[in-house]
């Protein structure tokens, strides 16, 4: 049986500045933002683009089916 | 590149957590043969004339059923140019009757139709066209005038036989103000995969230092490809950057996202899922680097053998922290960097460990009004994959004046 390769360190990507932070920190130590609350904002804004998106494939399906149907 | 393997849609090539676990070997680069029908200034391998003892037809078609007993799923073939050795046909339909896929990257300036067309017939899945620059640019840097013009011949010639076409682009200093006009005729031939590296100072291209690319660069590389994958993801061409480019910085994730912002590098993964392998049948952790890395040849032990107990292959999972040094030693991301890209870090340095070609530590550097400059002190001895040695030196970081319009 083949030796395990090394097990990759992995980081956490800081939502305020973009850049990766230890996994273990609460705070980015490059921005100093609030690691959690910058991650649930995202999550907002990723959920709100979602929404938006799927309204307006939504309307433009209701669109393409009346003029489909006229 | 680590990702999650249970997304079918990546290519095989691509490592999981699994397979360094188990250490399989997903991706192997095997150069058949180191003939070459270019003169690339930048060739780490100082290609041209094939080696005195390439193996013969017998010996590679054993070492594909050693390799895939190891479980690889992807063998790239590499040259020298792997056209010009007579059984690569019989190489690649063995490689893909053993169950892996077969890639072919090359300079492609002899891959005329009915090559294309056997290699397609013999099971080839995929082909890699080298374009440094654009026209005279390209010429130059691959020794060959028109090379450029055959390159697009026979990108064009894989197309029409339905085979998958990227396009491998080295970054250079003759090459790195080229790469957005160069990204408009990817995209245009209708190539969907752009892997990019940094010229490494290894053969050919350590005997041309005025090519490579300086430390304090990075600050214009980096965000630039950052904004070329952006661009090309949304016009549907994926960018791939080398393990020699990075490392960290503000422009980490939108360079390396496949599908996933929260991808970072992880080090080094040579003799980890990777393997190389040179036309004589030694065998390396990775193709690029340089002999003290050879864990043996297939001549002398099999392939398993050295891939599970050569210590040569072994170094990149016993390296720590505490085998870095200068300013990699100390780095927020030492621990998982590990110093980047091995092959790069050797080629500059003589020794790993230790890799300026780095955004983070250009921007750390810039922050405090300096920057590293690399000045060769020692010349490479005219070798495959030999190397010559730089030293780095510290000094004021350069602003551009601006000059007020009006």
């Amino acid at each position: 049986m083949a030796e395990a390769g090394r097990i990759p360190v992995p980081l956490r990507l800081c939502r305020g500045c973009r850049q990766f932070v230890r996994i273990e920190n609460e705070s980015c130590d490059f921005c100093g933002g609030d690691l959690a609350a910058l991650e649930a904002a995202h999550a907002e804004g990723v959920a709100e683009i979602r929404a938006v998106t799927a309204a307006l494939r939504a309307a433009m399906a209701a669109k393409g089916g009346g003029e489909a149907g006229a | 590149m680590i990702v999650e393997r249970a997304d079918l849609s990546l290519p095989v090539r691509y490592s999981g957590l699994d397979d360094i676990l188990k250490r399989v070997p997903v991706s192997v680069v095997w150069e058949i043969t180191l003939a070459c029908d270019l003169a690339c200034q930048h060739c780490g391998s100082r290609a041209g004339r094939r080696r005195r003892d390439e193996l013969s037809t017998e010996e590679a078609l054993d070492l594909v059923d050693q390799i895939a007993e190891l479980g690889a799923r992807s063998v790239g073939l590499i040259g020298g140019e792997a056209y010009l050795r007579k059984d690569w046909l019989q190489i690649i339909a063995a490689i893909r009757s053993a169950g892996m896929e077969c890639d072919l990257q090359t300079g492609g300036r002899n891959l005329t139709d009915e090559r294309v067309a056997q290699a397609a017939a013999a099971g080839l899945n995929a082909v890699g066209i080298s374009i440094d620059g654009i026209g005279a640019t390209h010429d130059r840097l691959r020794g060959v005038v028109g090379s450029y013009e055959m390159a697009l011949t026979a990108m064009r010639n894989v197309r029409a036989h339905g085979l998958e076409v990227g396009v491998n682009t080295q970054i250079n200093a003759r090459t790195l103000h080229e790469l957005r006009d160069l990204m408009e005729i990817i995209i245009e031939a209708g190539c969907h995969n752009w892997q990019l590296a940094i010229t490494t100072a290894m053969g050919n291209a350590a005997d041309h230092a005025d090519m490579l690319l300086q430390p304090w660069q990075m600050m214009e590389v980096l965000p630039l490809l950052a904004e070329l994958a952006s661009e090309g993801r949304e016009r549907g061409l994926f960018l791939q950057p080398a393990s020699n480019i990075g490392y960290f910085g503000p422009h980490e994730s939108r360079l390396r996202n496949v599908m996933n912002e929260e991808i970072h590098f992880h080090g080094c993964n040579a003799g980890d899922t990777v393997m190389g392998i040179e036309a004589d049948g030694t065998i390396k952790s990775c193709p690029g680097l340089p002999s003290p890395y050879a864990g043996g040849n297939i001549r002398d032990r099999r392939l398993r053998d050295i891939w599970e107990n050569a210590e040569p292959m072994a170094f990149n999972r016993r390296r720590t922290v505490e085998d870095l040094w200068g300013y990699c030693r100390t780095c927020y991301y030492a621990e998982t960097c590990l110093a980047g890209c091995t092959w790069t870090a050797h080629a500059l340095m003589g020794r790993a460990g230790n890799n300026p070609m780095c955004h983070h530590r250009a921007l750390d550097f810039d922050a405090r009004g300096l920057r590293e400059r690399l000045v060769k002190v020692k010349d490479a001895e005219g070798r495959s994959f030999d190397h010559g040695e730089f030293e780095i030196v510290v000094e004021a970081a350069v602003r551009e004046a601006l000059v007020a319009d009006g």
